[in-house]
């Protein structure tokens, strides 16, 4: 990169970016999906979970954000062991690890990529179709690199996630001058599909995703 | 009235997405078109592979077309096909003998091709692409040969599609511009020129096709923006070659529209997308009311994945509905 397109971009504290643990502290949203954190789940003592008796699957707590995690009764809990939907915390996990093209930073530390505009709707069931709708912040109005973080962002979704989703990705409304042009390329998949046979473009993506755990 | 959709056969084609299929007009051979680089070829009696067509595009294979037969010596003319790639040129193979060879490899777009398709004399073949444009070639009978005849240039982004009239030299596209443009040979000269500019889609146009027979002249579409549109000529004393929006067909499409088709046999359209639907339409009272009904919604078509391509064509009499998906499947459904 010759010449750096925003040099002085704002930068998150990695300790402030959202996190599992957060989520259950604040108690706010129920987690979806816990399996990872089997650990904080018994600190803070969820006891109608019976881990025990079925230690790697660990069921749903609520359906969706609005309920309270506490009235999760033992039947829901029958209902949807078989499934395990993934939701925006999980997605936020995949793509905030991204570095950024230009900065030594991933897009998590540069609110590139925010939890609160990453929605998912999937009820984990691997036979019908899921969808995850992102918007992204660029640092700047005149990001032109905003295209191929998207186009990163998808890669690592695709490569990640079931072949059940169906990702949109858009920019945030107001944070680009040319919001329709980026939109619309983002969401061709002959377009993104082609780019990604490009082995030039697909070495910049490789770079950028190598910082994802 | 509703009709059933019933999974005749399926057959597991490719590894990759199969973005493209076609069915030849008087054999029962099908074509596929994938991402693995690969064209394969089926025979659609036995649905056996026949052969497949590899080692010639370096990158997806995205689109292809048998070439109609047409002429009094049908028989001593052996099947062929084009194959447009996203490494930009277009390979043509054919049967000679019991051997599929290439004939030729067509360059000439400066980026991805899209899509290709033959006139019905099998004269003319259309391609298009990413770099804007249409190209339409003068194919010999050996196919061998191909001189670019016209190079039309007035879509203003990707071409996604190409489509001709089944009997008259007419030739519809649709692009990412969001419009649909029709295209012909002018009077005076050889020249080739774009007659009508059908706007109305909020999206990218993915897929054109003709209603077959000379009855009526109408256009079909398919789009980005979840819809299906029917585009109409109207007479018009003073003015030539009046083009409005007839229908847009009753919403059936959660997500982009890939691909549609036009039957001959029913005059029904189906439809394909990413949201995994096939969807057949028919059109209520009389042929050209414009006023259309959904008569079939198969949803899951192809499982969780995005069907790409949907033709309708006969066998023995009888009338299937044929696609392909990103699962790299090749479904035929009996109605």
């Amino acid at each position: 990169m010759s010449e750096v397109i925003n040099a002085n971009p704002t930068i998150l504290d990695v300790n402030a970016l959202p996190t599992r643990e957060d989520e259950l502290n604040s108690k706010s949203q129920a987690p979806k999906r816990l399996n990872h954190n089997i650990d904080t789940l018994l600190r803070l003592s969820l006891t109608k979970l019976k881990l025990n008796e079925s230690p790697t699957v660990i069921p749903a707590l609520t359906d969706d954000e609005t309920s309270d995690s506490a009235s999760a009764s033992a039947s829901d809990f029958e209902e949807l062991e078989e499934f395990e939907p993934i939701d925006s915390q999980e997605i936020y996990d995949l793509i905030a690890t991204i570095s950024d093209p230009e900065h030594p930073l991933t897009l998590g530390q540069l609110a590139v990529i925010n939890l609160p505009d990453i929605k998912v709707i999937d009820n984990g069931d691997p036979e019908s179709m899921a969808e995850v709708v992102i918007k992204i912040t660029p640092t700047i109005t005149h990001c032109s690199l905003a295209t191929l973080i998207g186009l990163g962002i998808r890669v690592r979704l695709e490569r990640a996630l079931p072949a059940r989703f169906r990702i949109t990705i858009l920019v945030k409304e107001g944070t680009h001058q040319s919001e329709n042009q980026v939109n619309k390329q983002l969401n061709d998949k002959e377009r993104v599909f082609a780019a990604c046979e490009n082995d030039q473009l697909l070495g910049v993506i490789s770079t950028m995703l190598k910082t994802c755990k | 009235m509703t009709i059933q959709l019933q999974l005749h056969h399926s057959i597991r084609a490719h590894q990759d997405k199969l973005w493209s299929l076609s069915v030849h007009k008087t054999q029962p051979l099908l074509a596929t078109a994938s991402s693995d680089k690969t064209c394969k070829i089926f025979n659609l009696s036995t649905k056996q592979e026949i052969t497949s067509l590899d080692d010639t595009h370096k990158r997806s294979i995205r689109t292809v077309a048998w070439k109609p037969i047409v002429g009094d010596d049908d028989d001593e003319v052996e099947p062929s096909l084009a194959c447009g790639s996203f490494d930009s040129t277009i390979s043509v193979w054919g049967q000679d003998q019991t051997e599929w060879s290439l004939f030729a490899v067509i360059e000439g777009h400066e980026n991805e091709v899209k899509c290709v398709a033959w006139n019905n004399s099998g004269e003319l073949l259309a391609s298009c692409s990413r770099d804007k444009t249409i190209w339409i070639w003068e194919a010999d009978r050996d196919n061998e040969e191909f001189e670019c005849i016209s190079v039309l240039q007035d879509h203003t982004q990707d071409v996604k599609c190409v489509t001709w009239h089944d009997s008259l030299d007419l030739l519809a596209s649709g692009s990412y511009d969001d419009s649909v443009r029709l295209w012909r040979e002018e009077d005076d000269d050889e020249d080739w020129g774009c007659f009508a500019e059908l706007k109305g889609h909020k999206g990218t146009v993915w897929g054109v096709g003709f209603e077959k027979g000379e009855e009526r002249l109408r256009v079909v579409s398919c789009s980005d923006d979840h819809t299906v549109k029917v585009w109409k000529c109207v007479d018009d004393a003073d003015e030539e070659d009046v083009w409005i929006e007839q229908s847009t067909l009753p919403s059936a499409h959660q997500r982009a529209v890939y691909s549609v088709c036009w039957s001959g046999v029913s005059g029904r359209i189906a439809s394909v997308g990413s949201d995994g639907r096939l969807v057949v339409y028919e059109e209520d009272e009389e042929a050209g009311s414009g006023k259309w009904n959904i008569v079939a919604v198969k949803e899951l078509a192809h499982g969780v994945y995005e069907v790409n391509s949907v033709k309708w064509f006969s066998l023995q009499g009888k009338e299937y509905l044929i696609t392909g998906g990103d699962d790299g499947v090749v479904n035929i459904w009996s109605i």
